[in-house]
């Protein structure tokens, strides 16, 4: 296919341009296989460069022969274009919502990138998870790097490569993978050189209504106890929603086959609630309607800070059992891909120095949500502007790096990067010219060749001239455990992740 | 008989005066002993009472009797302030002299001058002795002014635009009453504030009140300038409540947050103080003043009912918008103490200081709000304030804790009267003796930019860190670590200052030193800018 078929007007003059905190911009319209282009063909003005996978949703409206355009990117912000002759106008507009909505991942802009800057270190090999394992090896003699996985043939949705308990032979990591759901068996997420305990993720057991057990499964876990010393399972579905997983082939560990773990659940909505509340948030931050005095009311209703609060709660309770209570934790939900991350990696940021710095936030990211099969392709497909609402899409991974921001914001000295961070992570999530958060899984991820065709987020940021953007000039290397504060009062609108929106 | 208890108890809080500093040393007194009789003069009795005083209303006091008299002594403590003896080595009193700002603003200029008319408080007892006004109106013209104007508070100068000459004049409001009363002298005056810039032929008057309540104040002999009788004037209502209800509000912010912080429905608990809604309109009135004046070009003037409160509110906010002076710390104490102390907010009252009466009605946090909008413009302009934070809660600590005499009291004469000045320590000795507790590492000194703060509800925050700063539960882990890296970083600026100054130096040096070589690229650029 080209694109050349899907671009019906490739280009139109005198268009138009509004946008917020911008005065308005007049100037040719240009449309190309992956991008949007405003030009005025003035020097002092900005253009403006749209990737049509930005794009979440479009709306027309004609004036007599004036023609509008208003789209809605799923960074939140909203344009609009205003274009002279009608079917111009239409025409630009089936073209955007053909390009903007391409099957094919072969056909996204980082497959067609040939990157302006000079390639210092590949972001590719930046975080591989053997250097990752080097740094532990030398404090872990329990553990091992096994790749029982190389095939993705265990576990679809996990890496070749995986931190297992060395008393486990790879024959019973592939009985256990039969055992959780998705094929993903506990493995090691955190080792907390402090004192030695570990927390683990997986998917939900596989018990069903008969509850089925798998001594190895039982025996994986328990090899991470110390003698005497109990472990905590922490369960991110209340407690009738995962007895209610039992009719589905799901369940829980039961307290009969796990005496030595205690198992506590929490409330982490599922993803399409989530979706849901982004869109609720959005709308309301969108309103522009003069009558402010139901804002906070609004707010509250979106739920997304009570979405924050028992993120980062569950997160604080990981942390507290691993640091205050010495005891080795297992983490899941059903699937293991969300809420099992969002609080695996915030407890990292709780406990962990190094995932405060620039460089171990990027190995965070790699390790527990790339290389740990967070379904990027499928959650980021869509903002929350989209008519289309498909039930995989959900903001798991923006609401994390709110939560990161929260915990930011409460300890602005011990982060070594800034905000823009954060917010640059989370556009490039949704729309990127680099293939790092393409695909669905490491899987996908090689099946596309990514690494030969596309270029790594990593490689453009960790150059120093990017770097010293996101960098916090407070920041003061602390060593310690930072435990932030859950408190409503303590929590807030990340407002300028919405900062094309709230004015 | 009324009067001799009266005489004698004033002349004697004098002697008590003196009774008290130079008993300093603590030891106890027993005020009986202390009475100075008259030979064969034997006390009978004595009683704790409570004299209503037809003077200075009720006084607490202990009346002892003679075989020769009645003698009353005031029981009431003093305020700690006077007893303060903390020494610091930088005056704050100092800090604010009207002439001397007055002048920095380029004041008195051809169109006006200053006036020494209020020298004893005798045109208006709230307003300080110094007044700006405009050149061409007499003290004739003053005084008949002063007659339409509640408590006598005329239109004067708070603020003049440095380029435009647009002013920014604060009054109280005009007496027109339910008949609708007019008075030339007014008319004429306000048409000469206008005058006094030619650029617009319209003057704004800002009333902070809600329209309704302008209407309402016509009852009680107050009101409005209406379009009718001031022609060249626009009239608009800025909807901002009275101290009645700020005080309701803030009460409800303490329920939710004292004792325990309202959990389950935090969001809509806190709109439904309607606190921050009224920063909203506090903020909101002020950006309209200060855009008046600086885009508009046309001069302000501002009142409410009386001109000690929302009026203080929005010239104070409109100037640390427009002028940047008032964003250090030192132009900050001075917009502080003229724009408040001097101008009338009546602290004692508000606040009311060493009187335990909470329920007075009269009490109301509109110096808080004030601070408060403060606040909220320093999250908004991260780089526009010396000051920090901590230097904001500090002067709000102060304003209660009767630490220092620069809140006490209503109005200047009264201060004047009690000799605040002599008998007491001003707040701004501590702060400024300790500057660099107070300085905000960020601050990057911008000449002539006007700060617009965004005065919408989604941008306004509640300032946790000062009304549940001592809930356990948002307090930090290590004992702030942002000050300490803030005292680090400036500890930092001013040795890369004076690495600069010293390579300056070093540079000149060399020029001036004719074996350098001539073609040093350094010579290209004899002063380097610095962006401290």
């Amino acid at each position: 296919m080209e694109f050349a078929e899907l671009i019906k007007t490739p280009r139109v003059d005198n268009v138009v341009l509004h946008r917020p905190f911008y005065p308005a911009v007049e100037g040719t319209l240009c449309l190309t296989g992956h991008h949007l282009i405003l030009s005025s063909r003035q020097d002092n003005t900005e253009e403006l460069w749209l990737l049509h996978s930005n794009i979440d949703a479009i709306d027309k409206r004609f004036v007599g022969p004036l023609g509008t355009i208003i789209i809605k990117c799923k960074d939140f912000r909203i344009i609009q274009l205003d274009i002279p002759g009608m079917e111009e106008c239409l025409n630009i507009a089936s073209s955007i919502e053909a390009l903007s909505t391409l099957d094919s991942i072969t056909l996204m802009y980082p497959f067609f990138y040939r990157p302006m800057f000079e390639v210092i270190e590949d972001g590719w090999h930046s975080f591989l998870p053997e250097q990752e394992f080097e740094l532990y090896s030398s404090t872990i003699s329990e553990w091992r790097l096994s790749y029982v996985n190389k095939e993705f043939s265990v576990c679809p949705s996990y890496p070749p490569a995986v931190i297992v308990p060395k008393a486990i032979d790879d024959d019973a990591l592939r009985k256990v993978a039969t055992f959780r759901h998705g094929g993903r068996f506990p493995v090691l997420s955190y080792y907390h050189k402090k004192n030695g305990m570990v927390i683990m993720r997986s998917g939900q057991p596989l018990t069903g209504t008969n509850g089925r057990r798998c001594k190895e499964d039982e025996k994986l876990i328990n090899a991470t106890l110390r003698a005497g010393k109990r472990g905590y399972i922490i369960d991110t579905r209340p407690l009738n929603i995962a007895q209610q997983a039992r009719a589905k082939g799901g369940g829980f560990e039961q307290e009969a086959h796990y005496p030595q773990w205690r198992r506590i659940h929490k409330s982490i909505d599922r993803y399409h609630i989530l979706q849901e509340s982004l869109i609720k948030l959005v709308e309301s931050c969108n309103d522009q309607t003069q009558n402010m005095d139901r804002w906070l009311s609004k707010l509250e209703a979106s739920n997304w800070l009570t979405h924050i609060k028992e993120i980062l709660t569950t997160a604080c309770l990981a942390a507290q059992c691993l640091d205050r209570e010495g005891a080795s934790i297992l983490i899941h939900g059903t699937e293991g891909t969300d809420s099992t991350l969002q609080v695996t990696s915030l407890a990292q940021i709780i406990l962990e120095p190094r995932s405060r710095t620039i460089r171990g936030f990027e190995a965070l990211i790699e390790r527990e949500w790339l290389q740990a099969g967070h379904p990027f392709q499928q959650r980021c497909a869509q903002s929350a502007y989209c008519n289309s609402k498909q039930k995989w899409e959900s903001p798991v991974f923006l609401l994390f790096l709110d939560c990161v921001w929260q915990i930011l914001r409460q300890f602005p000295c011990s982060f070594e990067f800034n905000e823009n961070f954060l917010i640059m992570l989370f556009e490039h999530a949704y729309a990127s010219q680099f293939g790092t958060f393409l695909g669905n899984n490491e899987s996908e991820r090689c099946k596309l060749k990514l690494q030969q065709k596309t270029m790594s987020l990593w490689s453009w940021v960790n150059r120093p001239s990017e770097l010293s953007k996101f960098t916090n000039p407070l920041f003061e290397a602390n060593n310690l455990v930072i435990w932030p504060s859950v408190a409503p009062q303590s929590l807030q609108l990340w407002e300028d992740s919405e900062a094309y929106l709230l004015k | 008989m009324a009067s001799a208890p009266t005489s004698k108890y004033n002349s004697h809080s004098l002697e008590n005066e003196s009774i008290k500093r130079t008993s300093r040393d603590g030891v106890n007194r027993d005020v009986g002993e202390t009475l100075p009789r008259l030979p064969g003069e034997i006390r009978i009795t004595d009683k704790e009472v409570i004299y209503i005083c037809p003077f200075n209303g009720p006084i607490k006091g202990r009346v002892y009797i003679t075989n020769y008299r009645l003698y009353l002594r005031s029981l009431e403590t003093p305020i700690f302030a006077f007893l303060n003896e903390e020494k610091f080595n930088v005056d704050g009193w100092t800090v604010y002299n009207p002439v001397e700002e007055y002048r920095r603003q380029g004041l008195p200029n051809h169109h006006w001058r200053i006036t020494f008319i209020n020298k004893c408080y005798k045109l208006c007892d709230t307003y300080p002795a110094l007044l700006v006004v405009p050149y061409r109106a007499s003290d004739e013209d003053l005084r008949r002014v002063a007659t339409f104007r509640s408590r006598n508070r005329i239109p004067v100068l708070s603020w003049i635009h440095p380029e435009n000459k647009t002013v920014i004049v604060r009054c109280s409001q005009p007496l027109v009453g339910m008949s609708g009363k007019r008075n030339k002298e007014d008319e004429r005056y306000l048409d000469v504030i206008r005058e006094t810039n030619r650029q617009v032929n319209k003057l704004t008057i800002y009333d902070a009140r809600p329209n309704v309540n302008a209407v309402a104040n016509k009852a009680t002999g107050g009101g409005y300038e209406s379009d009718d009788v001031y022609h060249n004037a626009e009239l608009f209502f800025l909807d901002i409540h009275n101290i009645h209800v700020m005080r309701e509000s803030l009460k409800k912010v303490k329920d939710i947050v004292y004792p325990n912080v309202e959990e389950s429905h935090w969001l809509s608990s806190l709109e439904s103080t309607h606190w921050l809604e009224h920063i909203k309109l506090v903020l909101t009135g002020a950006i309209q003043v200060a855009d008046r004046v600086s885009s508009g070009k046309s001069s302000v003037v501002v009142h409410c009912s009386d001109g000690w409160d929302r009026t203080a509110q929005l010239t104070s906010l409109a100037m640390l918008m427009l002028d940047s002076f008032y964003r250090s710390i030192e132009g900050f104490e001075i917009l502080v103490q003229k724009e408040w102390i001097s101008f009338g907010h009546k602290f004692a009252s508000r606040i009311g200081h060493g009187d335990k009466n909470h329920a007075d009605a009269d009490r109301s946090p509109i110096f808080l709000q004030f601070i408060d909008c403060v606040w909220q413009m320093s999250k908004q302009f991260p780089t526009a304030f010396e000051f920090n934070e901590r230097f904001l809660i500090t002067i709000l600590d102060h304003l209660y804790s009767c630490r220092f005499g620069t809140f006490l009291y209503n109005c200047e004469s009264a201060r004047e009267k009690q000799k605040v000045t002599e008998r007491t320590v001003s707040l701004w000795s501590l702060i400024n003796s300790n500057k660099d507790k107070f300085k905000n590492p960020f601050y990057t000194k911008e000449i002539n930019r006007v700060l617009y703060p965004v005065a919408s509800m989604r941008h306004l925050e509640l300032w946790v860190n000062y009304y549940i700063r001592w809930n356990p539960r948002i307090k930090q882990q290590q004992p702030n670590p942002v000050e300490q890296r803030y005292m680090e970083l400036l500890a930092l600026r001013d040795e890369y200052i004076k690495r600069l100054d010293e390579l300056q130096l070093a540079n000149s040096a060399k020029l001036s030193d004719p074996s350098a070589s001539p073609s040093s690229p350094s010579q290209m650029m004899p002063h380097v800018q610095t962006h401290f």
